[in-house]
């Protein structure tokens, strides 16, 4: 509960210490909306060389309010046609593929399969060199018959940063947890835990905005200590946002 | 064969390499040459307070199937990609109680009181429907109906099992950045508590309050 209240507290915190921007309208017009999506109506314009307040921005959206006080929502792209007060032109953090090709971090969530059971996965990833990256994942792997966790650390290189559609190949390494179901440990069986290899291949496609799909396949390798190797397959299919 | 081969893609590599770090150290050059003195600009959009990001608290029942019903509390956090499209991942966590079974046979019961605890968490995407509502004349808010579908797991009887999470929910924006929010959702997990194996459906709805930052 103290947790939240200090996350609360932060969460306020960062709203009080907002800033407004005056900037002025060089386009004929721009459209104010009810809300921050296309959906919402329009109920007043902005004018060429009026002055407007851009007060918080919502995915893409920007509040906004005019000298006479009125408060609406004008999309991202009205908001690049317009000049601060030294004339430079107010400077929008678009995110497109450019900006991917620059990012520096990415977190991505995935589901697929790990031999027959449903496997979730969350990754964070350091984009090093346009073709480099390393990369940390966690996974939930629940079967009938076992409940798995994997953590793993790898280096993945992007064959073709540049094109929209790129394949991938990963390398790692990590560890892997297994817990019996309950009904099977009363029959004996115990957690073990093992290190994990990982040779894997996918591709990824810039979707739009800070998002990415991925699609993998990993070979894994569970060193157990019995005479022959644990292999695994996992198959998965996730998402990404870059930061 | 092989040997005159790697020599040749050896030459290749280096002479590749000696182009690159040429161009490179010229580029340097040539940025060093004409490093125009410009004054940073004091705006930038990250001084524009963003609300992009969704926290927030929820309470409510769950009907965890054969366990009857309970009241179930959770946090959850999201992030809003587009107008319409969003991220969630929200955790939470109920006591089961007991069977029909055991209420009517006061027998032996199913599970322990630690094997009772429900807990769970689930990752989804959401999809908004934009919306107002008003009031009154005067008074309007904006919401949003929303659908979510996701995966995540479900701690209840001892094991870990994999859930398939599927909600629909109404969030009405009070402010900017404070929201009201009904969730429903169906958590979907398979379950041999009872016996024979199963998919049990536990519906949950909650009451939350949510803030964006």
């Amino acid at each position: 509960m103290r947790l939240v209240w200090m996350v609360l507290a932060l969460l306020i915190s960062s709203v009080a210490s907002a800033t407004e921007v005056q900037v002025t309208v060089v386009e004929p017009y721009a459209d104010m909306h009810t809300g921050p999506a296309s959906e919402y109506p329009a109920f007043h314009a902005v004018e060429r060389g009026e002055a407007i307040t851009v007060m918080s921005s919502h995915t893409g959206w920007y509040k906004v309010r005019t000298a006479r006080g009125v408060e609406g929502w004008i999309p991202g792209n009205a908001l690049a046609k317009t000049i601060l007060q030294d004339n430079k032109t107010f400077p929008i953090d678009d995110k497109n593929f450019d900006a991917f090709q620059q990012r520096l971090f990415e977190v991505s969530v995935f589901a697929g399969r790990i031999d027959n059971t449903n496997a979730l996965s969350a990754n964070a990833a350091w984009i090093i060199t346009p073709n480099i990256a390393a990369e940390a994942s966690l996974t939930q792997a629940l079967g009938e018959f076992s409940e798995n966790r994997l953590w793993l650390v790898r280096l993945q290189h992007t064959a073709f940063p540049d094109w929209r559609l790129s394949p991938y190949f990963t390398l790692g390494a990590g560890q892997i947890q297994t817990t019996p179901t309950a009904t099977l440990v009363q029959s004996g069986a115990e957690t073990r835990t093992n290190d994990l290899l990982e040779v894997g291949v996918g591709v990824r496609y810039y979707l739009i905005k800070q998002f990415s799909v991925r699609l993998e396949y990993k070979r894994l390798t569970a060193l157990t200590e019995r005479d022959a190797f644990e292999e695994l397959n996992q198959w998965q299919l996730g998402f990404s946002v870059f930061f | 064969m092989a040997t005159r081969l790697f020599r040749l893609f050896l030459t290749g590599g280096l002479l590749a390499s000696g182009v690159v770090f040429s161009t490179l150290s010229h580029a340097q050059s040539n940025d060093v040459l004409i490093e125009p003195e410009l004054k940073r600009d004091v705006v930038t959009e990250a001084d524009i307070n963003s609300n992009d990001f969704e926290f927030g608290v929820v309470a409510g029942f769950v009907s965890i199937e054969d366990f009857s019903s309970s009241a179930v509390y959770g946090l959850s956090v999201g992030y809003h990609v587009t107008e319409n499209l969003f991220v969630e991942v929200q955790g939470g966590m109920a006591e089961a109680g007991k069977t029909s079974f055991e209420n009517l046979s006061g027998g032996a019961p199913l599970l322990t009181e630690d094997e009772r605890d429900y807990q769970f968490y689930d990752l989804s995407v959401g999809y908004n429907f934009n919306g107002e509502i008003f009031f009154t004349d005067g008074t309007t808010f904006n919401t949003d109906f929303f659908l979510t579908v996701g995966g995540g797991s479900t701690s209840f009887g001892g094991d870990n099992k994999f859930t398939l999470s599927l909600g629909a929910g109404y969030r009405v924006l009070v402010t900017d950045s404070i929201a009201l929010r009904l969730d429903v959702r169906d958590r979907i997990f398979s379950s041999q508590l009872t016996g024979e194996k199963k998919d049990t459906h536990n519906l949950q709805y909650t009451l939350g309050a949510t803030f964006f930052f």
